[in-house]
Order: structure tokens, then sequence, then C-alpha cells
């Protein structure tokens, strides 16, 4: 009787863990659009930040979800599709790469962009390569 | 003012060199691919920064390691936390030259090429010979890039658990597509 039970627990335990395991293995990417805003910036503020110590801006702000607002300089499509906005400045102004799924379900929002209008977006910041990298984005209503 | 002399001079020099003809890609793209008998592993990014000299034929690329992509998001965490430690070392470079450079290459149709230089992942730096491709493609210039590296000469370890599910060899492919800057 009793070694029926441990057996039980034993199988219930194993269950659990491959359960755990593979809901691990197969858990999505973080969905930027639902996710917690961690800080709200000025796009201009946020370029002087890492121009003026990018170390401090990046421990900062690397990895984290930004709301930014800023003043639309291009827009574009990468080769892959990709949807890019780019605030402030062309060559060094915070480049945003659109969350793929999300710019599929909101081509309305893009076909209303307009180069100089101030927008809002939010999303992951990877860090200053030449420019503020944001992937993925989305644009805020 | 002879001290301001001299800052005229320097400021002039650097001018000249920003100006003379050097090409960007901004959106360059950068895989690694393996491939294992469960499943391929590819990490993708299209946020790699590239220069391209086009007086001396020097080339430089630079990527922040948390811009690559993955199909699961477990594959991006381990190769951010566990293999790349992309908080300690979060950008990969390469600094390199065009061997045998000459202007021609940037006007005629795509060839073949090497490019030599600094390799530096995850804080180690090697000198790594490249095959490549640089040329014009319908009017804009375009580099192209494939080869191999061996993550544990960037002291990169890998468990011995799930060494044979990544394989010791990643390929690296590399696509830049250039445009004129500072001209």
């Amino acid at each position: 009787m009793k070694t029926k039970y441990i057996i039980l627990i034993i199988l219930f335990l194993v269950v659990l863990g491959a359960g755990i395991g593979l809901k691990m293995f197969f858990k999505p990417h973080a969905d930027v659009s639902r996710a917690q805003t961690d800080f709200r910036v000025e796009a201009a503020a946020l370029l002087s930040a890492f121009l003026d110590d990018e170390a401090a801006a990046a421990a900062k702000y690397s990895e984290k979800v930004l709301e930014i607002k800023g003043k639309l300089a291009a827009y574009s499509t990468l080769q892959d599709g990709t949807h890019l906005l780019i605030l402030e400045n062309e060559m060094e102004g915070i480049s945003c790469q659109l969350d793929s799924s999300w710019a599929a379900a909101n081509q309305p929002v893009l076909q209303e962009l307009t180069i100089g209008r101030e927008l809002t977006v939010k999303g992951v910041c990877k860090g200053y390569l030449m420019e503020i990298k944001v992937s993925p984005a989305v644009i805020m209503k | 003012m002879f001290k301001n002399l001299i800052i005229a001079i320097f400021l002039l020099a650097t001018a000249g060199a920003f100006a003379q003809g050097k090409f960007i890609s901004k959106n360059a793209y950068i895989s690694f691919f393996s491939s294992t008998p469960m499943e391929d592993i590819l990490g993708e990014s299209n946020e790699a920064v590239t220069i391209l000299n086009g007086e001396t034929g020097e080339i430089a690329f630079q990527a922040i390691m948390t811009t690559f992509h993955f199909k699961r998001a477990l594959m991006e965490e381990h190769f951010n936390e566990n293999y790349m430690e992309s908080t300690k070392f979060p950008k990969a470079k390469f600094n390199g030259k065009i061997v045998g450079f000459n202007k021609e290459m940037l006007k005629a149709p795509v060839a073949n090429i090497q490019i030599t230089g600094q390799l530096t992942v995850h804080g180690v730096e090697k000198t790594i010979t490249v095959p490549a491709t640089l040329g014009l493609e319908n009017g804009k210039l375009t580099g192209n890039s494939k080869f191999k590296v061996v993550p544990e000469d960037y002291g990169i370890g890998i468990p011995a658990l799930v060494r044979d599910k990544i394989g010791k060899e990643m390929e690296v492919t590399v696509k830049a597509s250039y445009q004129p800057f500072g001209q």
C-alpha cells in the first residue's frame, strides 16, 4: 500500500517536471505592447543621456521597456519587411524596429505616419550604436 | 594662438577625412547558424552598423548582442545570459581591411574579395581572414560574407551536456547594403 503511494507521488513529480520543462522550452517571446513600461522619456533627453555617458545610460535603459515621445524623422521598410521608424535625427537618432505581428495588425496606423509629426513609441531599448536601437517596438495610440 | 592654429588644422584634417568617400549601413544583417540533429539554431540581427572607407578599404562592423533574435525565447535567453554574457560584453566588433583594395572594387559588379582583421566577440579578440563579395548590385554597393567561427576560440564555454546540440562550429552570415555617407 505504502509503495503504491510512493510510486504515484514519483510519477506525479515526473509529469510535473516534464510539464514545467516543456513550458519553459516553448515559452513565447514577450509581447511588448502588453509589457509594463519602465521609463517614459522624451526622445531628445534619451539621446543626450546616451551621448553624455553611454555606459551609464546603457546600464539604466538597456533591456528596459521605454515609452519614447519624439518627432518622426524617417520611415522605411527593410528588405526583410521590417518597418523601421527613426525619431529625431535620421543619421543619429532613435531607430525603432516595429514588432512584425503588431505591424501586420495595425496597417492603418502605419499609413497615417507623417514625417515631422510627434508620436510615442513603446519598445525595448537595446543600447547605442551610432543611434539608439529600440526593438521590438509598437506605436502608442 | 598657436594652440588654436593646431586645433584648427586638426579639425580641418579630420573633417577632410570624414568627407572622403565613406559608406555606411545602419541595418546590416548578421546571423549565426548551427544545424543539429534536434533542430536548427538560428540567431539573426538586422541592426548591425557597418562603415566602409572608400579611400583605404578599411571596413568595420559592430553589433549589439541583445539584438540577435531566435525562434524560441529560451534560446535568446541562453544566448545572452549563458554564452555571450551580453551585460558584460554588450557588443561584438570587427575592424579589418579588404586585401589588395583598390577603389575600382566599389564601382564594379559583385566580385570575390578577402577581408582580414580583428573580430572581438565575448571580449576576446582574434585575427581572422574571411572570404566575402563586394560590388554594385542593382546600383547599390553591397557586401556579403559567410564564414565559420568556433565559439570555444572566443572563450564561450558550452556545457558538455548540450555541446552536441549546439555544434562545434557556427556559420556566420553577413549582408550589408551600403549608402554614401558624409559627403
